[in-house]
């Protein structure tokens, strides 16, 4: 787990805890870690905090350095990471408080099957998922895509897919940024990437990716769950997955081609992980066109894993797909860095804001929302882990105020992939999982080991602490009953 | 002593540290530790031997770099490492050989999918007699 923090970290309130600008030298802005005392006491013991510190040394980095509570050590930015740098004061973007996998993030799918029919059946379901789905590390798909056809979606990401019968207007609209960011480069994006990417839009992947059976089990706001369609004893699929090969490579190739680069600006940096470029030079525009093309990748390969499913669905059923309501609630990307406008010190300021396992949070009203979540605010879904509950969230004006609208994006890792592990020996993962009444498949040797519930902080715990803090309200709580991982 | 390399506990991803008496065999080290990270190395048969070649600005670079290339290998080439033997180093580049066999999903289980390898707390260094390393996958 590495060694504890031993940086300066003073308790705001309940929710809140600062590390001031004046703990380690260099910060530009105060951090702010969103906790309660529990999630805290697990915090100081790992390095994450420190991060939160070194991240708030960026050129341009205004309000705070930011951290949800699922915060946890990462490399360079620790994971549940939100920064926004002030572009016209010379603020910088940096590949690594996107990630490697750019734009991995979250689909929720809902449906008019009930509980009560689909639990005597889960498990052929999740075989017949399972058989459907490409999964695993380096899996190949039945999609194969030319390199034309790969810049096609580099630029147009879900949104191409629709002109070739791929996707509908009904999932671009309920899809963060209709599917597809403008200002992608495929220029920017290296033969490497295309080649890796060739094969593997539409498929899982495999570490903490997933395609989980959930079932509705309470509904908290009427209004909210109305508009997603969400009823208590209904099921819903969810999909985790990002940019694959493809999204890997071009943060890969960013981080090496931007080595120099903070030297010739004269940013100094107390990591060489937060490597990073002005949002306004060459270098920046050119990361951020090669990281666009990926996150329209990611969207491209969740709307391939979700006609993946709901095929997999009208097999399974031996009914159409039309006929299940599967209709898309919302995708969320939660590792990203987008331009957006915020208030910064009661002006708009365009900021570049990195989420680092954060997700986006609009608030209600917000023009960016379709019209059927403007009065209620961005579906925000927040997966947690595969023995306990995933919970659908909407944004708040608080999160606009406080993290640029962001919140949490899960439960946060807790125990590292070793000590999982170990947790695990001479233990049947699978078997506890289906005495608990989920059925889980896994193609790697160590998949659900390495994903043990017990490898997360409590979920209830970390969005208790969003909502509390007004960062979210809670609309939906979703129980696992089956799950496929890579 | 030959080289030794082991991997430690990180939240998130997984960490590989290195020692060695020389720069050469802690980068056979560390190559073979990563090997073993992406499939069990007792699964894999030297059937067949690669040259890479890789060159960078620093020795700590170069590390990244020559890891990279390795994980190059399966990721592009679905080439499985069993051994890596360095023939010529210095602080800036590297050539040395890879004996493996291609990937065979009847055969061989891979264990996590590594993403990249990073600059997170990376360390290339000589104490005393020793050369040591530090890096960080993403996993």
């Amino acid at each position: 787990m590495g060694k504890a923090t031993d940086i300066r970290i003073e308790q705001i309130d309940e929710y809140r805890w600062r590390i001031p600008k004046d703990s380690r030298p260099g910060m530009r802005v105060d951090g702010i870690i969103y906790a309660d005392e529990k999630l805290m006491a697990h915090i100081r013991g790992e390095q994450a905090a420190d991060q939160v510190a070194n991240v708030a040394t960026l050129p341009g980095i205004v309000g705070a350095s930011l951290a949800m509570p699922d915060i946890h050590w990462g490399y360079g930015f620790c994971i549940g990471g939100v920064a926004a740098t002030d572009i016209a004061a010379g603020g910088v973007v940096s590949p690594g408080g996107v990630g490697y996998d750019i734009n991995c993030g979250v689909r929720l799918l809902r449906s008019d099957l009930t509980v009560e029919q689909v639990r005597p059946q889960m498990k052929a379901l999740i075989d017949q998922l399972f058989r459907d789905i490409p999964c695993g590390v380096g899996v190949g798909g039945p999609f194969k895509f030319s390199d034309t056809e790969l810049r096609r979606i580099c630029l147009g990401g879900a949104k191409y897919l629709a002109e070739t019968g791929l996707a509908d207007e009904d999932d671009l609209a309920a899809t963060e940024a209709g599917g597809a960011l403008d200002g992608a480069d495929p220029d920017a994006v290296s033969p490497v990437a295309y080649r890796r990417g060739r094969d593997q839009c539409g498929t899982l992947g495999a570490g903490n990716h997933f395609v989980e059976v959930q079932a509705v089990e309470e509904i908290f706001d009427a209004q909210a769950a109305e508009a997603m369609e969400l009823a208590e004893g209904k099921v819903c699929v969810m999909i985790h997955s990002g940019s694959r090969g493809f999204g890997y490579q071009v943060c890969d190739d960013a981080i090496k081609s931007l080595r120099k680069v903070p030297e010739k600006f004269g940013i100094t940096l107390p990591d060489r992980q937060l490597i990073c470029a002005p949002v306004e030079s060459p270098e920046g525009k050119r990361y951020l066109g090669a990281m666009r093309s990926a996150a329209n990748y990611a969207w491209a390969n969740r709307q391939l894993l979700a006609r993946l499913t709901r095929k997999a669905l009208s097999h399974h059923f031996k009914t159409p797909v039309e006929s299940l309501g599967l209709r898309q609630v919302y995708d969320v990307a939660h590792n990203i860095a987008k331009i957006e406008t915020h208030d910064v010190g009661g002006r708009p300021r365009k900021l570049c804001v990195h989420r680092k396992g954060a997700t986006r949070a609009f608030g209600p009203g917000h023009d960016e929302l379709p019209q059927r979540y403007r009065a209620v605010g961005q579906p925000v879904l927040i997966p947690g882990d595969m023995g306990t509950a995933s919970y659908v969230l909407v944004g708040t004006a608080g999160a606009m105020k406080q993290t640029f609208g962001s919140t949490c994006h899960g439960a946060g890792r807790v125990m590292s992939r070793k000590a999982a592990i170990r947790a695990a020996a001479g233990r049947r993962i699978d078997a506890e999982l289906a005495a608990a009444g989920i059925f889980a498949r896994a193609r790697g040797r160590s998949g659900l080991d390495e994903e043990q519930p017990d490898a997360y902080k409590d979920i209830h715990n970390v969005v208790d602490v969003v909502v509390a803090a007004g960062l979210a309200r809670k609309v939906a709580r979703l129980k696992p009953m089956g799950v496929i991982k890579g | 002593m030959a080289g030794h390399c082991e991997t430690f506990e990180h939240t998130a991803d997984v960490g590989l540290q290195g020692r060695a008496d020389s720069l050469g065999e802690l980068f056979e080290a560390m190559g073979e530790g990563l090997a073993e990270v992406i499939c069990p190395r007792r699964s894999v048969k030297k059937q067949k031997t690669l040259k890479i070649r890789t060159e960078s600005e620093n020795v700590e670079a170069l590390l990244v770099d020559f890891l990279g290339d390795l994980l190059g290998l399966f990721n592009l080439e679905k080439f499985l490492v069993a051994g890596v033997k360095v023939e010529r180093i210095d602080e800036t580049s590297v050539a040395a050989e890879v004996t493996g066999e291609p990937y065979d999903p009847a055969r061989h289980e891979l264990a996590d999918e590594i993403k990249a390898v990073t600059y997170h707390q990376l360390k290339v260094a000589r104490e005393g007699d020793e050369w040591t390393g530090r890096v960080i996958l993403d996993v």
